[in-house]
């Protein structure tokens, strides 16, 4: 172990200093916005399996895509991960992807969680449901987001800013189904109904329904998983006092939003970065997702976790994420226009 | 004021204006000048970048860019504020009095240094949560109004204090070594002439030290600007999360980029300032100032020295350490130990950032020599400039380093290899962003050298290279070695460009923190933190060893 530290920095000079530039065949370079210490395992089984090594740059997707952009032909990456469909669809936009060598990799991936020129796939699935508090609300109090825009939940309801990814694609959805107009006006309504300004993380947003200072949040589904299984135990108190509403379930389904890939334009390792991503879909990988990480798996094919079967079955908006990518800029003006900072 | 500072500064020989020296082929400047273009790259190819096309900012200035700079100068001016008590007072008293504990406390005071702020956010953001039932009461009995007042002055007031706690060591050096140079006969009289020790303070240390108090609110005031993680727990829209908000939802970064131009005009109007106070500090501090003798507290007065020193060292270090401590012991008798990541490389970061701090810190002595022999325009701003990469966030100057790295890839010149995305490219990325602080203290050390002994190495022939070698150089050493130190530190800690720059596969202890941190993992989260923190407390307790006044007067 001891010869290895001291080897590394001496290999990493040499991989600098080396003419070429060019990493071992069996490598593949990850530039990801996934923060998941799970991750990791799966990388290690993949190298297990295949022989292939993973390598991974981890930074905001935004920030990776800068890199992507000024890098060009000669970047190092071969695959491009976020934690969110529209960013896959300005990746896709901006000519940084190229389109998988085999699709039938993704045949099993439902239709709307993939680019339908395959330049990207879903790897998860996250739904932004309502958490609301079962002592002080009732579930037949809850339909759509829309009505969270009602005055009944005035300094009852909490989001987090609307810096977030996923609030500005669930944004983005309500301007598709509803137009700009109403989508500011909910905006602007529910940041009035808040029980305090927006902050924290979805986490966060769960805690403060379970503490008693707002009764329904705005959040991701996997997070109470998260709570549910931490290793803090407020966590666990804060998971079992809320419970989880799917909205707009009687129109277009909940909004959802996925965790995807697509492989790097200039990458030449375009079939290992295809095998990685067919290994991410298997039922084994999906299934061992939806128990570490508490993501929904994207294929019909996969076993939902437990947990995530106690939360119920649910309908989900459809909507195609190169929509949710060209809306997100209005999203974010609509934001700011109606003070949800 | 310009005048009371020129008057101290004859010009000649020193600044060779005589016919012969003229014409002569200027190392000095030509290595300034190639270096300093160099290492400004990134931050040109910044403002270059942010004259683009930008759907977003007509609506950004119209709506957002009024609250931004409110809440950014209210959140400066605030952390300043607070700063100031928790670095002055405990300087003061550790340079003036003397009392149970005074030196270890003095080393101690500087340890907050070592915690990232981001760090200190993982700790402190959650405290709030503990005074939600009150804040639900306060919503009961006196209405909505009263308890978003309430909920945003604990929330803006716990990161002000927070920051402050975290930040004030820069004030604390800046003071306890502007108090300790400050002549005894001054302060003397003044307490001769009735003042007692607090007039003594309030009316002749104080303004006295003013200039140094400038320079260090100029650092807090800069980290306090450029900070994004803090406040973006903390859900507070300063410049700098208007930064990101811009970038990443609304996928325009010229706006951004824009903005970070903003905040690098303000930082030079504020450099500006800052030199002209400076100028007058040397007026103000005799070269044959003598420190003066530490004053023995009684044991009441010695108590309440102790508690000044303890409260901002208890805020800013003992309750985040102590918090992490906690959290990293449950986190390792729950896993039966700490697994280290697969990509985390101390020993590499570590030597990246050893070979940072000393190719900085050797350059920044160069171009504050080349300012001061020769004050030219062109040199200061040179200087001027080069600071500036202090002033903006760090992922900023990473998109002008990727700029420049992607233009220079792309070009496939032969023979010349990848550049993006290795570890020298970073360690310039580090240089460019974290100039300021060996700039700075290099020049401020030259300023105490003072000219007499430097013109006297001139006037007996030596060219200007051999006086830097011979004289300046090692009289600078102990202003270096604490930029050194200061800038080592500081690379320890250093995240976003470590983030978004670092080769594949390449994890730092600051960066693991992050992750396990982002995945609110906070109990993970404290062992790398500690390490991060452990990794800056050894420099600092060397930095003290150089820097402590008491090292030649105990």
């Amino acid at each position: 172990m001891k010869s290895r530290l001291l080897l590394r920095p001496f290999l990493a000079a040499l991989s600098v200093i080396s003419l070429t530039g060019a990493i071992s065949a069996a490598e593949l370079t990850l530039y990801t916005q996934r923060h998941y210490e799970f991750d990791e395992k799966l990388h290690q089984l993949f190298t297990e399996r295949t022989g292939i090594k993973v390598v991974v740059v981890k930074a905001a997707a935004e920030e990776l895509m800068t890199r992507l952009q000024s890098e060009g032909d000669r970047t190092p990456a071969d695959l491009f991960l976020t934690a969110d469909g529209a960013g896959l669809a300005r990746a896709k936009q901006a000519g940084l992807l190229q389109p998988l060598p085999d699709p039938a990799i993704a045949a099993k991936v439902e239709p709307h969680l993939k680019d339908e020129a395959h330049h990207w796939v879903g790897l998860t699935m996250r739904a932004r449901v309502i958490y609301y508090s079962p002592d002080r609300v009732k579930a037949g109090e809850l339909s759509t987001y829309e009505a969270l825009a009602e005055p009944q939940w005035r300094a009852r309801v909490v989001a987090r800013s609307s810096s977030n990814a996923y609030n500005q694609s669930l944004l983005a959805s309500l301007i598709a189904a509803n137009g700009p107009e109403k989508a500011q006006a909910w905006a602007t309504a529910v940041r009035a109904n808040m029980a305090r300004p927006p902050q924290g993380s979805d986490r966060d947003q769960i805690r403060a329904v379970a503490s008693g200072l707002a009764d329904v949040a705005l959040a991701n589904t996997y997070y109470l998983g998260l709570l549910a299984t931490s290793e803090d135990a407020k966590d666990r108190e804060a998971a079992a006092k809320v419970k989880v509403f799917y909205p707009n379930q009687d129109g277009r389904g909940t909004h959802i939003n996925i965790s995807g890939a697509g492989i790097v334009k200039a990458s030449k390792k375009a079939e290992q970065a295809s095998q990685f991503l067919a290994f991410l879909l298997s039922d084994e990988v999906q299934g061992m997702i939806a128990e570490n990480t508490f993501e929904y798996p994207v294929t019909k094919t996969a076993k939902r976790s437990e947990l995530q079967q106690s939360w119920g079955e649910f309908k989900a908006d459809a909507l195609p994420f190169s929509t949710l990518g060209e809306k997100n800029a209005e999203a974010v003006r609509l934001f700011d226009a109606s003070g949800w900072e | 004021m310009p005048t009371a500072s020129t008057g101290d500064r004859p010009s000649l020989p020193l600044t060779a204006r005589d016919g012969s020296r003229r014409f002569r082929p200027d190392r000095w400047g030509a290595l300034v000048t190639v270096g300093g273009a160099v290492l400004s790259l990134p931050l040109v190819a910044v403002l270059l970048r942010a004259g683009g096309e930008s759907p977003a900012w007509e609506s950004l200035v119209g709506n957002l860019l009024g609250g931004y700079i409110a809440t950014t100068v209210g959140l400066v001016v605030l952390v300043v504020a607070l700063a100031l008590p928790l670095g002055v007072l405990p300087a003061w008293l550790v340079s003036t009095c003397d009392f149970p504990g005074r030196r270890l406390l003095s080393w101690m005071l500087v340890l907050p240094l070592a915690l990232p702020t981001y760090v200190a956010a993982f700790v402190f953001y959650r405290l709030p949560e503990a005074a939600i039932p009150a804040l639900v009461r306060i919503r009961t009995e006196h209405g909505a109004d009263a308890f978003l007042t309430a909920e945003f002055a604990l929330r803006f007031g716990l990161l002000a204090l927070m920051l402050a706690a975290v930040l004030y060591p820069y004030l604390y050096l800046a003071a306890r070594s502007a108090f300790s140079r400050q002549c005894r006969s001054q302060i003397e009289s003044a307490r001769l002439l009735g003042d007692g020790i607090a007039g003594a303070f309030f009316r002749v240390a104080l303004p006295a030290a003013r200039p140094a108090l400038v320079a260090g609110g100029a650092f807090v005031a800069m980290e306090v600007a450029n900070d994004y993680g803090a406040v973006h727990f903390f859900g507070v829209t300063t410049l700098s999360a208007g930064i990101f908000r811009t970038w990443f939802g609304s996928g325009d970064l010229v706006a951004a980029l824009r903005l970070a131009a903003l905040m690098m005009a303000t930082m030079l109007v504020l450099l500006a300032l800052e030199r002209l106070l400076r100028g007058r500090a040397q007026y103000l501090t005799g070269s044959q100032a003598t420190p003066p003798a530490r004053r023995r507290l009684p044991a009441g007065k010695a108590t309440l020295a102790v508690l000044v020193c303890l409260v901002p060292l208890a805020i800013g270090f003992l309750y985040p350490v102590g918090c992490l401590a906690h959290w990293a012991w449950l986190h390792v008798s729950a896993e039966g130990g700490f697994a280290l990541p697969a990509g985390l490389r101390p020993v590499p970061a570590l030597g990246l950032a050893a070979a940072t701090t000393l190719f900085a810190t050797v350059f920044a002595a160069l171009v504050a020599y080349a300012a001061r022999l020769r004050q030219t325009l062109p040199r200061r701003a040179a200087g001027g400039l080069l600071a500036l990469g202090y002033a903006i966030p760090g992922a900023v100057v990473a998109v002008g380093v990727l700029s420049v790295t992607g233009f220079i890839d792309r070009l496939h010149l032969p023979l010349l290899p990848l550049i993006g995305g290795t570890l020298p490219a970073l360690a310039f990325a580090y240089a460019a962003r974290y100039f300021a602080i060996p700039l700075k203290l290099a020049e401020a050390g030259l300023e105490q050298i003072g000219r007499p002994v430097e013109e006297a190495s001139r006037v007996l022939g030596a060219p200007p290279g051999r006086t830097f070698l011979a004289i300046s150089l090692p009289l600078l050493r102990g202003p270096l070695i604490a930029a050194a130190i200061l800038l080592f530190v500081d690379l320890i800690k250093e995240l976003p460009l470590t983030l978004i720059l670092r080769p594949a596969g390449f994890e730092t202890l600051a960066t693991t923190a992050f992750s396990l941190a982002s995945e609110a993992r906070l109990q993970a989260c404290a062992v790398p933190s500690l390490l991060v923190i452990a990794a800056g407390v050894v420099p600092l307790f060397l930095l003290e060893k150089r820097l402590s006044p008491s090292r030649r007067h105990d």
